[in-house]
């Protein structure tokens, strides 16, 4: 077994680090951040648009330099979800919650290279999983059918409430405005037109790239105006490699020792999963931090571990996804499916006989993430100084900085000025939102799971007759229902004992 | 290049000159090609539109420049609708593909298939219907028997899709009732089989080839009317008895009101790229047949798919 892996891997590296492998492999890294920095810019476009620079490579090689900028996006993606409160995608929301707030607390610095660290962590833990587990985590991947996706939804959006801020009911209501978006598009089952009013570009619903850049981006550029920050003088923040403010103390590494491996091994095993996998992931890492940690009210305050959590998860998640892609054929995102698409083109057959039939492609693939995750942690790290300086600029100056990107964003997404509307008006309601302290990242997420939930529920429904047996009778279903169930009932009976004893002690006091 | 461009500027003054309209027939093609592609990057049409172009550029099959451009959104809505409003402009092109017949059908579009200069059908993308090989059909004959003793699940992707119309059309003709599953995506559509949780899927053959070259998957039968040169071993479902046959588009479409001679080129032109090695490698591996068919021909097959396609959608109750 461990024979196989070390003659698997140095067959790969024997491709992965010939000199073309590594020219592309960086350009491919480098690509991937700058993606990343654009919000709506995501991963699947910028694969999409530098496909045709790859022809007249070797498949191998092209894969390579494509793949970079699937997980290099992941690393350059959290970057103005830290700095300007704006994630480029659904995988970076949860990133917001303490990055933004670290950002400005003045430790944009240390927020970045942590989060540098926690993607390096969390990407190469998952190709060592990878490449260990390929072949078992296959077959595991197979055994989910509807059924079982809803339920790992579902535990999804149970974890949102960790999420929702410290009004619950504001919380809800946030998420429910998530579904509600989620349900414009054609109907699952019938395919009848819901709240689409004839238009051709809600067919396929509300794209949530412009509602997250819309809540966040301009609604924290509107809060921010209302309060008066663009009044304010520029920090000035001088930071160099040299001083001490720039790097994480050594109390942000010991607080998140652990931190570093839970996000990396929740998030490898939601990426395995096809589905939203990184989203997913990065939700689940971040709701389990806070509930282990002694001090859950820091969270959301600028607490490190509340970004580590996630970005550990997400990049774990992108090497996960790379799983079911390479052993089944089967893509877990939009990205890995242009990916697939680009395996297609160059004549590679997906499925599971690929690895059989082209070891050298596959294996190659693989060791060159290992390399690619440290080409990007130099990159980021070095680049870091740069991004901070966008903090040293005035407000005044900025604003219309991202106003701009964030429009170019929208308007990218599928060249036509309907994303600009969205995103416009979900700039007004994530104003108000943040005004009245109601959860955007609750939005978003309700929106990004909602529609799967409600899809793989009517699959169930459809499946099991309207009994819905599917969630007990078949094994995996029974195991994630008991899970679910557990979730759900323990806190609540734990709470109801509270109250019964409080009464009992209130009752036998006053007696 | 700037050789070939001075001299289709030539030609263009020449054919300005000249000032009538066979002129242009003569000259023609002097501009450069705008090729619009109405879905995104690495999807099968976009796949299949660039392949088309390549094998344009490398047997300098057409002699101008030629810009390829994704215009997406609307599942085709917008792309299409750009190319149409470009009426008498001999200098545009698309691809199409199912969505160029099931858009108009569901939404409010300014386009239907019929507003376009048909020029040929190039690949023919039909569906697999498919089982788990561990599973108890060992034939389309015994899947048509468990559905009239029991009950059967068939998945696709998508609710209103080429898919469902597929397993409607074989419903009908086997004359058994079955449940629908519309699922997602592709990968979702793999697991559902692999899973266990649906009976069979009807899926495009390159989604499943995989599975099926490992044993995992194998397919009943094949939508096409005629057997996928891909996979001549999978016999058709009229072979079997079940009479019906269904098949997405995949050709190439001219704006309206074109010139007949634009047209005869572009057919002449089409014609010589479906001959290339190229062409056929593109349609191993996409899982296609190519049983090309040309000009007005090619707009007769296009009318047929769309009646199919609108009578399941209003059968299911997709539409009115």
């Amino acid at each position: 077994m461990l024979a196989d892996i070390v003659s698997n891997l140095s067959l790969g590296l024997s491709v992965a680090a010939s000199p073309e492998g590594l020219l592309f492999l960086v350009i491919g890294a480098f690509v991937g951040m700058i993606v990343g920095l654009f919000p709506g810019f995501g991963p699947a476009a910028g694969i999409a648009v530098l496909i045709p620079m790859t022809f007249g490579l070797t498949p191998t090689i092209a894969i390579i330099m494509l793949a970079g900028i699937y997980y290099g996006s992941m690393y350059g993606g959290t970057i103005t979800s830290i700095l300007i409160n704006t994630p480029g995608e659904s995988a970076t929301v949860a990133s917001t919650l303490d990055g933004y707030p670290l950002a400005q607390k003045g430790r944009a610095g240390p927020a970045l290279v942590m989060q540098a660290i926690a993607s390096f962590f969390g990407g190469t833990i998952g190709v060592i999983l990878i490449t260990a587990l390929a072949p078992s985590l296959a077959n595991f991947a197979a055994s989910f059918g509807p059924s079982e996706y809803f339920l790992i939804i579902a535990v999804g959006l149970l974890m949102l409430t960790t999420m929702m801020g410290d009004n619950k009911f504001k919380g809800f209501i946030s998420a429910l405005i998530g579904f509600a978006i989620g349900t414009v598009g054609v109907d699952v089952m019938s395919g009848q037109q819901r709240y689409t009013f004839g238009s051709p570009e809600l067919i396929g619903g509300v794209y949530f790239v412009a509602v997250a850049i819309g809540l966040f981006g301009i609604g924290e550029l509107l809060h921010c105006i209302l309060n008066g920050q663009h009044r304010q003088p520029a920090k000035r923040l001088r930071i160099s490699f040299r001083d001490k403010e720039f790097w994480p103390t050594r109390q942000d590494y010991h607080e998140s020792r652990f931190t570093f491996w839970r996000g990396s091994a929740i998030g490898f095993i939601a990426g395995v999963l096809p589905g939203s996998g990184a989203t997913l992931g990065s939700i689940i890492g971040y709701s389990v931090e806070k509930k282990i940690a002694k001090d859950p009210e820091n969270f959301g305050k600028g607490e490190m571990r509340g970004l580590v959590a996630p970005e550990a998860a997400n990049n774990a998640a992108s090497a996960g996804a790379m799983v079911p892609l390479l052993s089944l054929g089967i893509p877990g995102s939009g990205a890995t499916a242009v990916l697939l698409g680009a395996f297609l083109m160059w004549g590679l057959q997906p499925g599971p006989l690929l690895i059989v039939n082209d070891p050298e492609f596959v294996w190659g693939l693989i060791a060159s993430m290992y390399l690619g995750n440290m080409i990007l942690i130099a990159l980021s790290i070095f680049a870091i100084p740069l991004f901070v300086k966008f903090l040293d600029v005035p407000y005044v100056n900025v604003v219309p900085v991202i106003v701009l990107l964030c429009v170019i964003g929208a308007y990218a997404i599928n060249a036509s000025i309907v994303e600009t509307w969205i995103l416009v008006i979900s700039g007004l309601i994530g104003f108000a939102m943040k005004k009245y302290g109601y959860s955007p990242a609750a939005t978003v997420l309700a929106l990004v799971l909602g529609s799967m939930a409600e899809e793989t529920f009517l699959q169930t429904y459809i499946i099991s007759q309207g009994t819905m047996n599917l969630f007990w009778v078949r094994p995996v279903s029974l195991v994630l229902s008991l899970i679910l169930l557990t979730v759900v009932v323990v806190p609540l009976a734990i709470s109801l004992s509270r109250k019964a004893k409080s009464y009992k002690a209130n009752s036998t006091r006053k007696v | 290049m700037i050789n070939r461009r001075a001299f289709t500027t030539l030609a263009a003054v020449a054919a300005l000159s000249l000032g009538a309209a066979p002129a242009l027939a003569e000259s023609y093609p002097s501009e450069r090609l705008n090729y619009t592609i109405a879905f995104g990057p690495g999807g099968g049409n976009d796949r299949m539109s660039r392949t088309v172009v390549d094998i344009l550029k490398k047997y300098e099959l057409y002699p101008g420049n030629i810009v390829v451009e994704n215009r997406e959104g609307g599942s085709g809505a917008v792309g299409f609708s750009f190319v149409k409003n470009k009426a008498g402009d001999p200098y545009a092109a698309t691809s199409t593909s199912g969505n160029f017949i099931g858009t108009p059908l569901v939404s409010d579009t300014d386009w239907t298939y019929a507003d376009f200069t048909p020029i040929g059908l190039l690949a023919s993308d039909a569906m697999f219907l498919v089982v788990r090989t561990d599973s108890d059909f060992g034939s389309i004959d015994e899947f048509v028997e468990a559905a009239k003793a029991g009950r059967v699940t068939i998945a696709g992707s998508g609710s209103a899709g080429p898919e469902r119309v597929t397993a409607s059309l074989f419903a009908q003709a086997a004359g058994i009732e079955y449940e629908y599953v519309p699922i997602g995506s592709g990968g979702e559509l793999v697991t559902a089989l692999t899973s266990g949780s649906v009976d069979a899927v009807v899926a495009n053959p390159s989604e499943v080839a995989g599975q099926m070259e490992a044993g995992t998957f194998k397919a009943l039968a094949f939508s096409d009317s005629a057997r996928s040169t891909n996979h001549p071993d999978i016999p058709t479902f009229q072979e079997l008895g079940y009479d019906f046959s269904f098949s997405l588009p995949r050709g190439v479409v001219l704006p309206p009101e074109l010139d007949p001679a634009v047209q005869d080129w572009w057919v002449a032109t089409l014609q010589k790229v479906v001959g290339t090695p190229e062409w056929q490698e593109y349609l191993v591996t996409n899982g296609m047949s190519g049983n090309p068919i040309w000009g007005e021909e090619f707009g007769a097959y296009l009318a047929d798919t769309s009646t199919k396609y609108e009578a399941v959608l209003k059968d299911i109750g997709a539409i009115n």
